[in-house]
């Protein structure tokens, strides 16, 4: 036992951490020298540390009883979501019952009765709610969410937030991602090692259906679903807002896809196909969330205690043929748009326009963004909003780049989806 | 027989049409994995698991949740104040004290109502003794840190007969940790390989041929002509090709680049995107279309020459597959999946038409081959996934172990790997011979020394591994056994389902250096 005071040690029993302990109470062969084995690295773990954990779904439920385990006892979580039937195959803090509450408040309050004395403060809302002084206050962050949006933007703000001046201001964060068989993890030290923006290219690119197929030539059943939900709920539905999760409105988009398919001889418009296409559904299962999550959370216990050197810095993957996994270390771009400070090169002829320019930015995997507005140090470029703006803007659209951004000049580009504004240094072939 | 089919066609609607019951909701995610099959075979296993261990119940939560049938934990120990400090399937204090099986249980069955469960406090050693058949009767059996004494005599009784259950035994200490799978075979029909199936250019089958020498590419209406297949197109050039070439296909650097040309040269606008994907895949065409030699070598399986009626369906339908592979075009029978294409719908539709007709054609001669009646849906399944197949052969617990020399020539090709098996291996057999006593450093590698043929070398890794055994020997930690019960729960699906492909031998796991490797 540890010589804390009563108050806080009143939940820890004798022989609580036998387990944990016997990797506090002593270094390993490969363990870093500065490791303070013993009472010092306990009251760290179990008294001072403050853990954010993003995301409170599959990934998150697993971290979250992780960490109480390994002894955090102040963590917090944040989720925006509530709880679907759909989540009991794998969201082991949740039961039937609980079904339409908020993911944060039930994993947070099922935490703190099942295991004694760790605290999980939760908040039901988006990370783009809180500001840097929230996250200021934590010593790590650990990110276990589907969406890329939600990553990139917690990733660029603790690149953001890292003040060269105070050693305090870099959180590492460690960031877990699954798809079926497969997932990984890795350690991203902001400002030092690859950050997540770094490897944006790595993703697997979505699916995106042409328009033209869609509307004329479909050969397959998700032409048949893209058809119901790209053109004729709007043509039919009007302003009425689409919600995936509505069984009227999958039912709907179903039996208008199912329609379309049978006109065109197309075979394999089902309820479960449609409602995958839609929502873009990803194979989720409880074994390889809890490999991921484990991985994370041994990355942040021994970051946290340096009982054992941590990642360097990405761990994949792969369970559909054996246990494959790889580990590696991701570089670090020069000119990723968060961490690297120099701007991302590009090169296209003189003759392209800006309304070319924007759709190969939307094209280009590293970058990823949706509605680019340009300027550049001279001029708004294109604005895609406000409306005056964008109207005022809008015949620049035709123009030639070169008439607008001299060679070697910069553009910068920013969109509502990016935390971050992208620079790119402009060459004319 | 005309009215049951037409009442499984209805029931197939409904099952599809509608909007999914409360249970396919459930389940969603992971049927997008192992469709209605797996989750069967999964809702029929019953798995026993030893031991009530922070692990064990890591590994049975993720078996619970996508709702295996049943499941026991065999354990006769109370829970300790050590066990209520790391195991999530007890609840703290108010847990110490309690029969750690009934604890495990009754906190595991909460994650789903549809799965049974039971404790057995019972004791290993004496349904060993006087009810082995009790053991003999799960699907299958997974041992966590196990006495070896007791895991000895249960991989020997599961060993005995090919139809007894398949053991995961599953070893942790600290840091590190492995787990080994002993099975004598396992086939697997839905490999869910990602090497797509051929499209049989070279080989065109005759309605394939026929449709596309009956196009006039020259006089066709030009919007037709930017929407034929690129199948449709190679089919024709491979074709017309063969006539001036002595019937054979593009072989050299200069004709395969000279038929790419020609490809490219058969557009009449400069925007034809179909013929750009025909030039993309023209290397089908001189790529043949024969047996992939990972399935012929499944021909030379023993099972398949000495096949009786009562051998399994599998191996009639390897054997079946063999003769059909004997005759013209000596193939794989042609599936019927088309990948998605530049064309429009009547085009596309009309070619997926011909390939489903003639993949019907083969089914059938396929079927023909059949020596004993086989389930009409194990054939289709069988059919489309023949070119994944495959047949794991799998070792007994314990045969590397056993083999001094097998074990040396391992540390050549896997050295980290089997310096941390050889340090658990060690860890094992010491607790046995001194139970209670921490193991030293130098104890443990007199240990391992003893495995391995006089005189040899360790890894160069071993005394890193060996040292972190001794650092913390009994330590069941949270992270390695969250990770740990993912891995196991993962292999144990996939060979439940008997889908994707598990692992046949030792996994290894080091969470000091963050990888998983394979002996
Ligand atoms: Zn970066």
């Amino acid at each position: 036992m540890s010589s804390q005071s009563a108050s806080t040690s009143n939940t820890d029993w004798p022989g609580r951490y036998h387990h944990i302990d016997q990797v506090l109470n002593s270094p390993g062969p490969r363990t870093d020298p500065a490791f303070l084995a013993g009472d010092g690295v306990k009251d760290f773990l179990r008294h001072q540390a403050k853990i954010l954990v993003i995301g409170a779904g599959g990934l998150g439920c697993e971290i979250l009883a992780n960490l109480a385990l390994t002894g955090f006892k102040d963590i917090h979580v944040i989720d925006m979501d509530t709880i679907d039937i759909s989540n009991l195959n794998r969201q082991f803090l949740f039961r039937t019952k609980d079904v339409g509450k908020p993911k944060a408040t039930v994993a947070a309050e099922f935490i703190m009765k099942r295991v004694p004395g760790v605290k999980v403060t939760p908040y039901f809302g988006k990370i783009q709610d809180k500001d840097d002084n929230y996250y200021m206050q934590f010593n790590l962050v650990i990110c276990g969410l589907d969406s890329v949006e939600a990553r990139r933007w917690m990733n660029a703000t603790l690149v953001n937030l890292v003040d060269p001046e105070n050693p305090e201001s870099l959180k590492p964060l460690i960031d877990g991602g699954t798809e079926g068989f497969k997932g990984q993890a890795r350690v991203i030290l902001p400002t030092i090692t690859s950050c997540y923006e770094c490897s944006l290219d790595m993703l697997n690119k979505p699916t995106a259906f042409p328009i033209c197929t869609i509307a004329n030539t479909p050969r397959l059943p998700e032409h048949c679903i893209e058809w119901a939900s790209v053109l004729e709920w709007p043509r039919v539905q009007g302003d009425k807002k689409m919600d995936t999760d509505d069984p009227e409105h999958i039912g709907w988009l179903f039996s208008v896809a199912a329609a379309r398919a049978k006109e065109f001889n197309i075979e394999g418009v089902t309820w479960s196909l449609t409602q995958g296409v839609v929502k873009n559904i990803i194979p989720a299962i409880a074994s390889t969330n809890a490999i991921i999550s484990a991985a994370c959370c041994n990355e942040a216990f021994k970051i946290a205690t340096s009982s054992a050197a941590y990642l360097n810095n990405y761990f994949m993957l792969i369970g559909t043929e054996g246990v494959y996994s790889y580990t590696f270390e991701h570089e670090k771009r020069d000119d990723c748009p968060v961490c690297g400070g120099e701007a991302l090169e590009l090169t296209f002829s003189a003759d392209l326009t800006v309304e070319g320019l924007i759709e190969m930015l939307v094209e280009k995997q590293d970058i990823q963004i949706k509605k680019p507005s340009l300027s550049s140090p001279k001029s708004q470029i294109y604005l895609q909003a406000p409306p005056q703006l964008e109207e005022a803007t809008r015949p620049n659209l035709a123009k030639r780049v070169s008439e607008l951004v001299p060679n070697g000049g910069e553009v910068t580009v920013t969109a509502s989806t990016l935390p971050f504004s992208l620079s790119l240094r402009i060459t004319y072939t | 027989m005309a009215e049951s089919l037409n009442i499984e066609n209805a029931t197939v609607t409904i099952a599809t049409d509608a909007q999914p019951d409360n249970k396919t909701r459930r389940y969603d995610r992971q049927l997008r994995l192992w469709a209605a099959t797996g989750q069967s075979a999964l809702e029929n296993s019953r798995i026993l698991v030893i031991s009530g261990s922070a692990t064990s119940t890591s590994i049975l939560k993720n078996l619970v949740l996508p709702g295996i049938g049943h499941f026991t934990i065999l354990d006769n120990e109370k829970v300790s104040p050590e066990d209520a400090g790391n195991n999530f399937f007890l609840e703290g204090q108010s847990s110490i004290g309690k029969s750690r099986a009934e604890e495990a249980v009754r906190l595991l069955a909460e994650l789903n109502d549809s799965v049974e469960s039971k404790a057995d406090t019972s004791n290993l050693e004496d349904i060993l003794e006087k009810n082995s058949s009790y053991l003999t009767s799960f699907t299958i059996v997974i041992a966590h840190n196990l006495d070896p004494k007791l895991l000895d005599r249960l991989s020997t009784l599961l060993w005995s007969d090919v139809s007894h259950p398949t053991l995961v035994v599953v070893r942790s200490a600290g840091f590190l940790a492995e787990f080994f799978i002993q099975f004598h075979e396992h086939p697997i029909i839905e490999s869910h390989s990602e090497t797509a199936p051929s499209l049989r250019l070279d080989k065109a089958f005759p309605a394939l041929l026929d449709y596309s020498l009956s196009l006039d590419f020259e006089t066709m209406d030009p919007t037709d002509h930017t929407h034929v297949p690129y199948v449709i197109i190679l089919v024709r050039a491979l074709e017309d090709w063969k006539k001036s070439h002595e019937g054979k296909p593009p072989q050299t650097y200069l004709e395969k680049k000279a038929f790419k040309e020609g490809v490219l040269a058969m557009k009449i606008k400069f925007d034809e995107e179909n013929f750009d994907e025909a030039e993309s895949q023209a290397y089908r065409c001189w790529t043949e279309t024969t047996v992939p030699s990972e399935i012929a070598s499944l021909f030379q399986y023993p099972a398949l020459s000495s096949l009786s009626p009562s051998s399994p369906p599998f191996f009639h339908l390897l054997a079946a597959l063999q003769k059909f592979t004997l005759e013209p075009p000596y193939t794989l029978p042609l599936t019927s999946t088309l990948p998605d294409m530049k064309a429009n719908t009547t085009s596309y539709i009309h070619l997926q038409k011909l390939y489903k007709a003639r993949a019907e054609e083969e089914k059938e001669r396929f079927k023909s081959f059949l020596t004993v009646p086989v389930d009409d849906s194990i054939v289709d399944t069988f059919v489309k996934n023949a070119h994944g197949l495959k047949v794991l052969r799998g070792r007994k617990w314990g045969a590397l172990d056993a083999d001094p020399t097998a074990l040396a020539n391992a540390i050549s090709t896997s050295s980290k790997q089997v310096a941390i098996h050889l340090s658990l291996s060690a860890l094992t057999a010491l607790i046995m011979k001194q139970p209670g006593v921490a193991p030293t450093i130098e104890a443990l590698t007199q240990e391992a020394q003893s495995l391995l043929p006089p005189g040899s070398e360790f890894p160069e890794e071993f005394s890193d591994a060996v040292g972190e055994v001794a650092r913390a020997p009994t330590a069941d930690l949270p992270n390695t056994a969250a990770l740990l019960g993912g891995l196991v729960a993962q292999e144990v699906i996939k060979m439940i389902t008997k889908q994707y492909v598990p692992i046949e031998s030792y996994c290894v796991v080091d969470l000091v250096e963050t990888w998983t490797g394979i002996i």
